[in-house]
Formats: C-alpha cells, structure tokens, sequence
C-alpha cells in the first residue's frame, strides 16, 4: 500500500509539472503570436502548431490530475438507484471499469502510434514527426489504467472528493465538495 | 441488435457509475467495432485528430482568462458601479444584481462563477435591503446563467467545435439574446420591487466606481469589439483576453500574486484534463457518425416526421428542455449537436442561429431540478434549501422561456451582427 501511495505521489506531481510547463508554453506561444502577428503583420513562424502540441500535451497530461481531483464528469442521477450500502462495492466496480478502458485504449493507442512510426508521419509547418507527440496517448492511458485500478483495489488511497456533475461545475472559486458530501 | 446492446450496455455503466468520457469510448469502440470496419485505432486516430486543432485553444484560453479575472476583485468593482448606477431606479439593487451578473459572465464565462462571485455579496446585500429571500435567490441563480450566453462562451464554443461553425459568428449572434434576456430580468427585477426604497442619485460615487471598476468593464469591449471590429478571430480574442486579464490583476489591480496565478493555471488544466478527452470521444463518434452517414439518414427520416420548421423547432425546445434537466450543457452540445445540427439545416434553420436556440435552451437547464447547476450551487453557497430555491427561479423560467421563444422564432435577434 505503502507503494502504491508513493506511486500516485510521484506520477501527480510529475503531472502537475509537465502540464504547467506545457500550458505555459501553450499560452505564451500563442500570446507572442498574436501580438507579433498584430502589431508587425508576420506571426510566429510555427507558433500555432507548437501551441496545438502543448495544449494536446496539457489536455491527455491533465488527465490524471482530473482523476486525482474527481474532475472527470460522471451522470449521477441514477447513483441512488441502488442500496447505499452497496456503494463501496460499486465504486470499486466503478473504477476497475474505468481502468479496463483505459488499458485497453493505451494499448490500442501503442498500435497506432507504432503505425504513425512506421509511415514517418511528420507534422505540418514544423515537419517535425508526429509519432513522439502520439505516445502521449498510450503513456497517459497506462497510467490512468494503474491510477484507477490502485483506486479500485485499494479505496483508501481515492481520492476523498465528490465527482464533477457538469461542465460548469469545476470553475475555480467552486469548492471541489460542492454538494455537501466532504471527507 | 447491436443497438440494443450498446444501449444496454451504456445503461449498465450508468448504473456503474462510470464517467461519460468512459462511456464516449464505449460508444466511439462498439461503433467502430461493430458498425465500422472492426478497427478501433480509428478512435485512437480520430481522438487525434480531434485535438490536433487550432481553434481548441480558445477553450483553455478563455477558461483561464475568466479564471484569473474571477481570482480577483472584479466583482466587487462591477457590483459597485451597477449599485451607485441604480440606486435611484425602483429595485435598484435588483437591478445592479442582474446587471452584475450579466458583465461578470462576459468576463468570466462562467455561470456557476458569476453566481457565486456576485451572489456572495448580493445576496446578503438583497437580503438585508429588504428584498425577499425568494426574490433573491431566483434573481441570482437566472442571472447568473447569463454566464453561457453572454460571449464568450465555452458552450458556444463547443457547439462551433462540433459543427464546424464560426465561433465569431456565434459569440456575435449571442449578444442579442443575452441582452433580451438581461432586459427581461431587469423589467421584472423592477417590476416587483417598485415599492423598495430608492437612494438619490450620487454623482461622484459613480465617478469614483467607473474609475476602480473601469478596466473589468473594458474587458467585454476588448474582447467582443476585437471579435465585431475583425481584428480578431475566437482564439486570437482569447490570447488577448489573458494578456489583458494578467495585466489588470497583476499589475494594475495587484489582486493576484504570481503563485495565485500558477493555481489558477494549474486549476484551468485540470479542467481541461476532464473536458478534453470528452469531446475529443464526442468528435470521433461524431467522425464516425458522418462516415456512415448517420445525420443524412436521420434527417431523412425526420422530414417524414416534420414538415415545417416551426414543428421541428418546438419539437427542438421541447426535447432540449428535457435534456437539460438531466444532462450537463458540455455533455449535451457535445453528444446532441452533430445530431440535430443537419436535421435543423434541412429545415432552412441557420446554424448560427441555431446554436443560440440551443445554449439559451440548454441554459434554462440550470434551473431546472434535479441537475439544475445553478440551484445545486445556490444551495451550497448560500446555504438554503434546494425546494426554496427551486420555486424561487419559478418566474425566471418562466422569463427565460418567453426569451426562448422570441430567441428562436426571431432569428434576426440574433443574426443582426453577422449578417
């Protein structure tokens, strides 16, 4: 168990870092080349391409820190369907489900970056291969994939939040606990 | 068959509990699986391709700009100019209340934000001036879902993302309704407070708020004029508008410290971790969907069903209103708006248009029991009961649907600034 806690430390706060860093140069790429774009008349040669990868880059990275903040949107109206004393065993279903399927997308996703690979498949403007930018895909996927299975088996080390109803419903300023049910 | 086994099997991981983008790669897999040609690296490869877009990045951009700009005291500046404006209107501060929400949603797009930022110090406000609690909190929970037709707006933004519409054209086309439906909340605000007391007019203490507020309520302008004016695409308006908001609250506010701003970042991620894949699943079903030529179909189908576009129109409204008590806004632009948007074109309706119905629509959802946003969050912030709140917004449903109605069945309230 011990492990396991350490495991989802390390992999949150790597993800943290590399989602600031890439959302970082996502915005500064983009800000520099509206504004040289605006005021010279020539953009940032490269620039949107390079600002699409980092936001790509922060949307799969995120990913994780959305699980690891119960961001991930989930219909709940159906949640008191069953006894509550059922819960624990459904959310233990729940998130082993929920990594079966990102197992199976990351390796489905190694497939096609390998593919991706093979072709040379390179980008446009910056003509620079798609492949390493692909493996994001898989990498991602896979450690959702122990992420949620760490949560099924081990349901002490979930996070203790409530799920995210809507859209609209994680703005900063909205506490994570915004129906009440806190740890 | 296969139909019935995919629904099935969406109902067993509802009652799972699983989350929708789960259930999207479901779906996005059965359908290639199944229907497709047994490849799934094509859900794979669409996802890509979904993301690999340029016009995304307004999304973060804008979330993170409204963010930043919500950190601050803007709300506190804007409800201090509306208030010192009012005061010697019958239900002034109602008045300043729905106005407050109005600018505060065009800054921070957000509906939930522009409750809580402006009814944390409204609503005690309201309360102690006298206004009724019901009052209150129905005038605050409609107002504040201002914050998804006002532009910019994120669901705006998806349902261009999803039907390859002008996100320009579309945050043009929402300044009409969102002015409607602010004028109808500032008519009835006025209406049924015309016996609250009024303060006089104070010259200087407007002066004194335009000049503390000035720069939140330059934002709107910087952006719409940019987007109106031409100078700006969606995405270019959304760099600016984090540049902007950096600016005032870094350096000229100085309500926001460089750690506070990596939060705020950090926060707008994390959004977008639980947005992203979610319509990237949405865009390869939709990919999918246009393939096999599933719209041509339903539309095919429909036009034996209806034949006019007033019909599919009030069948629309009817079917969205039930769709936005259930499902979230993202969720249903994503998953409902490729479906309808080619049943709406055959029936001559401008997709444009279009989009509008369908936010200002979907928005009266958030009024709506029992996964109206709005009351949820109400109940939560201002620690009240969610049947009070749910019978206090009773009149602004009804509000909004008489909005709703001029929205749809005027399209030129809503096409006069693209055409």
């Amino acid at each position: 168990m011990e492990f396991a806690r350490t495991f989802l430390k390390v992999v949150s706060k790597a993800e943290r870092t590399i989602t600031l860093l890439a959302f970082a140069v996502m915005t500064l790429v983009i800000i520099a080349d509206v504004f040289s774009r605006k005021l010279t008349g020539v953009g940032i040669a490269g620039a949107p391409r390079i600002g699409v990868f980092a936001m790509i880059a922060t949307a799969f990275v995120s990913f994780g820190l959305a699980s690891d903040a119960r961001r991930h949107l989930r219909p709940k109206f159906a949640d008191s369907w069953f006894p509550a004393h059922w819960d624990a065993t459904i959310t233990r279903v729940q998130e082993l489900l929920t990594a079966a399927f990102c197992l199976a997308f990351a390796i489905v996703a190694v497939g096609v970056v390998q593919e991706t690979y093979e072709l040379g498949e390179a980008t446009r403007m910056l003509r620079i291969p798609v492949w390493p930018m692909q493996a994001i895909i898989p990498f991602v996927f896979f450690i959702a994939a122990i992420r949620h299975s760490i949560f099924g088996l081990i349901p002490e080390l979930r996070p203790v939040l409530e799920d995210a109803e809507g859209l609209d419903a994680i703005p900063s300023g909205v506490s994570d606990d915004a129906e009440g049910e806190t740890a | 068959m296969s139909a019935l086994v995919l629904s099935s099997s969406l109902v067993l991981m509802l009652l799972l509990r699983q989350r929708i983008v789960i259930m999207l790669m479901l779906a996005a897999g059965f359908s290639y699986l199944v229907w497709g040609d047994g490849k799934l690296g094509y859900v794979v490869l669409d996802t890509w391709a979904a993301a690999d877009q340029e016009v995304l990045l307004s999304i973060p951009l804008f979330i993170l700009a409204g963010n930043i700009m919500s950190r601050g005291s803007i709300a506190r500046r804007l409800i201090a100019i509306m208030r010192e404006a009012m005061n010697p209107i019958p239900g002034g501060l109602a008045i300043a209340t729905v106005l407050s929400c109005a600018f505060f949603a065009a800054i921070s797009g957000s509906s939930t934000v522009t409750l809580i930022a402006v009814g944390s110090v409204m609503y005690p406000a309201l309360i102690d001036a006298g206004y009724s609690k019901r009052f209150a909190l129905g005038a605050l929970c409609a107002a504040g879902t201002l914050g998804i037709i006002v532009p910019p707006s994120i669901p705006l933004i998806l349902y261009g993302v999803m039907t390859e519409t002008s996100i320009a054209d579309l945050f043009k086309a929402g300044i009409g309704p969102a002015i409607l439906l602010t004028t109808l909340f500032v008519i009835y605000s006025m209406a049924v407070n015309w016996s609250k007391e009024r303060a006089p007019f104070n010259f200087a203490a407007v002066i004194d708020a335009l000049k503390n507020g000035i720069f939140a309520l330059f934002m709107p302008v910087v952006i719409l004029g940019g987007i109106y004016a031409g100078w700006f695409t969606a995405t270019e308006s959304a760099a600016v508008a984090v540049f902007y908001a950096v600016l005032v609250e870094l350096l000229i506010h100085r309500d926001m410290t460089l750690a506070e701003l990596k939060d705020t970042s950090l926060e707008t991620a994390t959004m977008m971790g639980s947005l992203f894949p979610l319509l990237m699943m949405a865009l390869s079903i939709n990919t999918f969907m246009a393939y096999e030529q599933i719209p041509a179909a339903l539309v095919g189908w429909m036009t034996e069903l209806v034949s006019d576009p007033v019909s599919f129109l009030l069948i629309t409204m009817v079917l969205l209103l039930a769709v936005g008590c259930f499902m979230d806004i993202g969720s249903a632009i994503l998953i409902i708006s490729p479906l309808l948007m080619p049943l709406a074109l055959s029936q001559g309706v401008d997709p444009v248009h279009f989009g509008v119905i369908m936010i200002t629509n979907l928005e009266i959802g958030y009024l709506t029991p029992p996964l109206g946003l709005n009351l949820i969050v109400a109940m939560t912030a201002f620690k009240e009961d969610f049947w009070l709140i749910a019978k206090s917004v009773l009149p602004f449903l009804v509000l909004m649907i008489i909005g709703l109605l001029i929205v749809t069945f005027t399209p030129s309230l809503s096409l006069f600034l693209v055409k």
